[in-house]
C-alpha cells in the first residue's frame, strides 16, 4: 500500500486553477521528483503536503492518515526551502536543535541528535557558527540537516539547489540522494531541472498547466514518453507534424515517416512522430539498405558538446538535430543524409 | 572618488557643523540657562549655581509626576509592543491584502492634530471609571505613538522573510508561541526596541494629552515643567534638563540592555552540555 497518497487534489488561486485533479501515491523510502515548467504547480502542491495550503478538494492520507486537517507544525513533515531559512538569530547547532525542542525530545538527547545529522551532512566543524558565516551550499546542508534531526515521515524539498552554482549543484544532489537512500526516508523533490529530476530520482512526476502529464521511472519518461509534453520537455526530440497514414507511417507536409507506433491510432488522426538525436545516424553518402527513415538535408549548425557532436540539419521543412559521435567530421554546408529506425520513431497525439 | 579635494570636504564640513550646531544649540542652551544666576546681560551667564535644581527637586509634585510619567511612558511602550507586534506579524503570515489599509490607518494619528484626538478621547469616554484617567491616557498615548512603533516594527518585518522563517519554524513543529518567542521577534528586536524607544521619549515629554485628559487627576512631568516656565525660567530650564537626561539615560540603559543580550546569547555555546560529556 502506498505510504503517501494524494487523491484528486484541486486547488485555485482567484479562480485560476493551481493543481487540478493531482492524484500520486508514493512508496515509502521513495525518492519522487516533480518536475515541470515554473508555474505549473509544483509548489502548490508540495505545500499542501506540508500543509501550509489547503486543497480544495481532494484527500492527503499519510500512512493511511487523513492528514488534511492537521495544521503543519503537528505533520512531522520537514521541508528544505530555496532560500535555506535558517534562523539567522540561532548557530548551527541551534537551528538544527529547534526542531528537537519543538518535538519534546529529552534534553540530554538533543546535542547528541543533532551531531549526528550534522555528521550525516558532514558539517561538524560548523556547529557554532551562524548561517551567514556559511557559503550558500553550506547553508543548505544545514538546512537539510535541521530538517532530517526531528525524523520527518515525509521530507519536502522545493528546488532546494536552484540557489547554487552548478557545480555545488551536483555534488550536493548526490548527497541527497546517498543521505536519502540511507536513511530509506520518504521523500518529494521539486525541480524544474529534467537532468536533476532524472538522475535521483525513483520516480518522476512530469507536470505541466496545473496537472500530471505522466509519473514513470526516469527511464520510462525519457524513452516513453506518454505525451507529446513530456517528449519536448524531457530531453530534445525532433518532431513530425502529421497524419495517421496506414499502419505504419505518419504523413507530414513533405515526408512519409515510417513508424512502428502509429497502430494506436486511427488512419488520419492528427499526431507527432518524434525522434530523439541520438537515434539519428548521419551520413555523408546516401546509405542503401536502409530499411527505415532516410532523409537529405545540408548541416546547418555544429555544437561541439564533448563526447558527440550535435548538428543541425536543414531538410527544407525544418531542421533535424541529430547527435553523431566526437569523431565524426562534417563541415557546414556539408550535404548529408540522416536515418532513423522506424522502431526509433514514436507516435504521440 | 580617491582624493576628494578640498572645496567639498570642507563644504560638508560646514554642512554637519552647521546641523550639529542648529540641534545642540538649544539644548546647550538649557543646561547653560538652568545653571545660570543672570543671564540677561552678556552673551555668557554671569555666574553659576545649583540653586534652580535644588528649587527643582524640592517642589512638592516633583516626584509625584516624575514617577507618572514613568508610567505613564513604560505602560505606553509595553501596550504598543502588546498590540503593534503580533499585529504587524499576523498581517504579513495571513492577512497580506490587508496590509496597505493598515499603513493608511498608521497615518492618522499624525493627521489629526493632538489636541483634537485629545478632546475626542474627552467627550467619548464619559463613563467611569474610564473618563479622565490614567488608563484613557494610556489609550490615547498609544494611539498617538502607535505610528512610530508601527513604522520601525513594520520595516523590521519587511527586512527578515517573515514567512518563510515562519513557515520553517512550523514545518519543525513550532507553534504560534515559540514561532513568535524564538524566531520571530528575534529576527525583528532592533525594530521593536527603536519603536519602544520612540514611544517612551515621545510619550514622557508629551504635555497636550496628558494635560487635557487627565489634567490634575494624574499630573505629569512636563506638566509641571510647563507649570514652572511661569514661574521661575531657571527652574523650567533644571526640569527640562533633568527630563532630557533622563529620557537619554533610560534609552542608553535599553540599548546596552539589547547589545548585551543578544551578546550573552552569541557568546553562550549551547553545546556545552555536548562538550562536558
Ligand atoms: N499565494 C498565491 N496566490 C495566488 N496565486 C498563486 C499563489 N501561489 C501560487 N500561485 C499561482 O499558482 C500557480 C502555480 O504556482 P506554483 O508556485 O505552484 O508553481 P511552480 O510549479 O512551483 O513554479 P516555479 O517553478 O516557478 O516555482 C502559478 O500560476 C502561480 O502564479
Ligand atoms: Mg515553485
Amino acid at each position: 500500500m502506498a505510504y503517501l497518497t494524494l487523491a484528486d487534489i484541486s486547488k485555485n488561486f482567484n479562480k485560476n486553477p493551481a493543481v487540478e485533479h493531482f492524484n500520486l501515491d508514493v512508496e515509502k523510502g521513495k525518492l519522487v521528483s516533480f518536475l515541470g515548467p515554473s508555474g505549473c504547480g509544483k509548489t502548490t502542491t508540495l505545500r499542501m503536503i506540508a500543509g501550509f495550503e489547503t486543497p480544495d478538494s481532494g484527500v492527503i492520507e499519510l500512512d493511511g492518515e487523513d492528514i488534511s486537517n492537521i495544521p503543519p507544525n503537528k505533520r512531522n513533515i520537514g521541508m528544505v526551502f530555496q532560500s535555506y531559512a535558517l534562523f539567522p538569530n540561532m548557530t548551527v547547532l541551534d537551528n538544527i536543535c529547534f526542531g528537537l525542542r519543538m518535538h519534546k525530545m529529552l534534553k540530554n538527547q538533543i546535542v547528541p541528535k543533532a551531531r549526528e545529522v550534522l555528521d550525516l551532512v558532514r558539517l561538524s566543524d560548523t556547529a557554532n557558527r551562524y548561517p551567514n558565516q556559511l557559503s550558500g551550499g553550506q547553508q543548505q546542508r544545514i538546512a537539510l540537516a535541521r530538517a532530517l534531526a526531528i525524523e520527518p515521515r515525509v521530507l519536502l524539498l522545493d528546488e532546494p539547489l536552484s540557489a547554487l552554482d552548478a557545480e555545488v549543484r551536483v555534488v550536493l544532489r548526490g548527497e541527497i540522494r546517498r543521505i536519502q537512500t540511507n536513511l530509506k526516508i520518504t521523500t518529494i523533490y521539486v525541480t524544474h531541472d529534467q537532468e536533476e529530476a532524472l538522475s535521483i530520482s525513483d520516480r518522476v512526476v512530469v507536470m505541466n498547466k496545473a496537472h500530471i502529464e505522466q509519473v514513470g521511472t526516469p527511464q520510462e519518461i525519457y524513452r516513453e514518453p506518454k505525451t507529446k509534453f513530456v517528449a519536448t520537455f524531457i530531453g530534445t526530440a525532433n518532431e513530425f507534424h502529421g497524419s495517421v497514414c496506414g499502419k505504419d507511417s505518419v504523413k507530414s507536409a513533405e515526408f512519409l515517416i515510417k513508424t512502428n507506433n502509429a497502430s494506436l491510432f486511427a488512419d488520419g488522426d492528427e499526431v507527432f512522430a518524434l525522434v530523439r538525436p541520438e537515434k539519428i545516424d548521419v551520413y555523408s553518402y546516401k546509405p542503401e539498405n536502409i530499411d527505415g527513415n532516410v532523409l537529405e538535408g545540408l548541416v546547418d549548425t555544429i555544437t561541439f558538446r564533448g563526447a558527440e557532436t550535435r548538428l543541425g540539419i536543414d531538410i527544407g521543412e525544418k531542421v533535424i538535430t541529430a547527435d553523431v559521435p566526437g569523431k565524426d567530421v562534417f563541415s557546414y554546408g556539408q550535404r548529408v543524409w540522416v536515418a532513423f529506425d522506424s522502431n526509433a520513431c514514436q507516435v504521440l497525439k | 572618488m580617491k582624493t576628494p579635494t578640498k572645496g567639498p570636504v570642507f563644504l560638508r564640513f560646514l554642512i554637519v557643523s552647521l546641523f550639529v550646531f542648529y540641534m545642540l544649540l538649544p539644548i546647550v542652551a538649557t543646561y547653560l540657562f538652568s545653571l545660570a544666576t543672570r543671564w540677561d546681560r552678556s552673551i555668557m551667564p554671569e555666574g553659576y549655581t545649583w540653586e534652580a535644581y535644588q528649587t527643582a527637586f524640592n517642589l512638592s509634585y516633583f516626584r509625584i509626576t516624575l514617577k507618572n510619567s514613568l508610567i505613564l511612558s513604560i505602560a505606553s511602550c509595553l501596550v504598543s509592543f502588546i498590540i503593534i507586534v503580533p499585529t504587524v506579524y499576523l498581517t504579513q503570515i495571513n492577512f497580506r491584502k490587508f496590509r496597505p489599509l493598515l499603513d493608511l490607518l498608521m497615518i492618522i494619528p499624525f493627521a489629526i492634530p493632538t489636541v483634537v484626538l485629545a478632546l475626542s478621547y474627552v467627550r467619548v469616554y464619559t463613563f467611569q471609571p474610564i473618563t479622565r484617567s490614567p488608563f484613557l491616557l494610556i489609550m490615547a498615548t498609544v494611539v498617538y505613538t502607535m505610528p512610530f512603533m508601527y513604522r520601525s516594527v513594520s520595516n523590521s518585518v519587511d527586512a527578515v522573510d517573515i514567512s518563510v522563517l515562519t513557515e520553517a519554524s512550523q514545518s519543525l513543529g513550532g507553534d504560534l508561541w515559540n514561532t513568535l518567542t524564538k524566531v520571530i521577534m528575534p529576527n525583528i528586536y532592533p525594530g521593536i526596541l527603536s519603536g519602544m524607544l520612540l514611544v517612551f521619549a515621545t510619550v514622557f515629554a508629551d504635555f497636550t494629552l496628558a494635560k487635557l485628559i487627565t489634567g490634575a487627576h494624574f499630573k505629569t512631568f512636563p506638566m509641571l515643567l510647563v507649570e514652572q516656565t511661569q514661574i521661575d525660567g531657571n527652574v523650567a530650564a533644571a526640569l527640562s534638563v533633568i527630563s532630557f537626561t533622563l529620557a537619554w539615560g533610560i534609552s542608553m540603559v535599553l540599548l546596552w540592555f539589547s547589545s548585551k543580550a543578544s551578546k550573552s546569547k552569541k557568546a553562550q555555546p549551547s553545546d556545552k552540555a555536548y562538550i562536558g560529556k
